[in-house]
């Protein structure tokens, strides 16, 4: 039997072409997949925007609210009612849950060990992942921000003002 | 004569080669292009986008102010889609849901307890005003 050498060159559609086409493909089609299937991480501005909501709810013009600090005196409130005062709702038709937790912590400028108040509202299970992320940011669990800002009550007392926002959203914002 | 047929097949079948290996590769980019342009315009990417974006603007946003939104992208795919203009973002409670086409739909909520009403624009005709009336 005579054997016939193909003498066409590179050029020739092989197998390996059409092999290194589909791989090339196959690996676009990934990285555009994976780059928008995943959504938008929003959380970070989202629970920014909550601590600055609270922050105008609780000091204006640097002086603090009297519903909240009167006379040197902290008046409690519960979640809610807090909620109700800083025109925000944490319910929504789109979750089982309360997706947000909010801690707001008064200090005398003398004592940072001890709180003079202590307001909270949310879901207190969200509170968690923040000592989870101490060292390392993870993306699925919620996201925690913590802010601290000065200001006066309405006798001139001075107070540090600490406020934790945590925003879980983890669904729709993280790809599971 | 035989010598100078051969030599003439030899040419045509190396042409043939080139036309279709230049063919083949001008079909592959052009089907990568698609798929990378429609992803990128995709109805579900700009609602998600579009949604978020309005949740966090009302959640910035105060009493009495009116945002406008420039949303033509949007707008233009909706219209393809077969969807009216007043239909496009909805308002129920604290969340946002915008549809740019019959059958998808992104919802997002935003905590600012404050009443929102959403209509398209008269002129220009591609923005969407999103209205803070009041705190409820």
């Amino acid at each position: 039997m005579k054997y016939i050498p193909n003498k066409r060159g590179d050029k020739v559609i092989s197998v390996y072409w059409f092999a290194i086409l589909i791989i090339v493909a196959g690996a676009i089609f990934a990285m555009v997949y994976i780059f928008y299937g995943t959504p938008y991480d929003i959380r970070e501005t989202e629970s920014d925007l909550l601590i600055n909501q609270i922050a105008n709810c609780i000091s204006y013009g640097g002086r603090i609210n009297t519903d909240i600090i009167s006379n040197g005196e902290g008046i409690d409130k519960t979640g809610k009612e807090f909620l109700e005062e800083c025109h925000l709702i944490f319910n929504s038709s789109e979750w089982k849950d309360e997706q947000y937790y909010i801690k707001v912590d008064f200090y005398k400028p003398e004592d940072l060990e001890n709180t003079l108040l202590e307001i909270d509202a949310g879901d207190n299970r969200w509170v968690t992942s923040c000592a989870l992320q101490e060292n390392k940011e993870e993306e699925r669990l919620s996201k925690c921000n913590e802010k601290k800002f000065y200001s006066l009550d309405d006798v001139n007392n001075q107070y540090i003002i600490k406020i934790l926002a945590v925003v879980r959203k983890t669904e729709k914002n993280v790809q599971l | 004569m035989v010598f100078f047929f051969i030599k003439m097949n030899k040419k045509g079948a190396i042409l043939l080669e080139n036309v279709v290996f230049i063919v083949l590769n001008i079909v592959f980019i052009s089907i990568l292009v698609l798929f990378l342009f429609r992803q990128g315009n995709g109805a579900v990417l700009l609602e998600q986008s579009y949604a978020k974006n309005i949740a966090l603007l009302v959640d910035a946003a105060r009493p009495v102010m009116e945002l406008k939104l420039n949303m033509a992208d949007a707008m233009d795919l909706a219209e393809k889609n077969g969807l009216k203009r007043d239909e496009i973002i909805k308002i129920e409670g604290n969340s946002v849901t915008v549809r740019l086409s019959d059958k998808s739909g992104y919802t997002y909520s935003f905590f600012n307890d404050v009443d929102v009403t959403a209509y398209p624009d008269i002129y220009p005709e591609k923005n969407y005003i999103i209205k803070i009336n009041n705190y409820k």
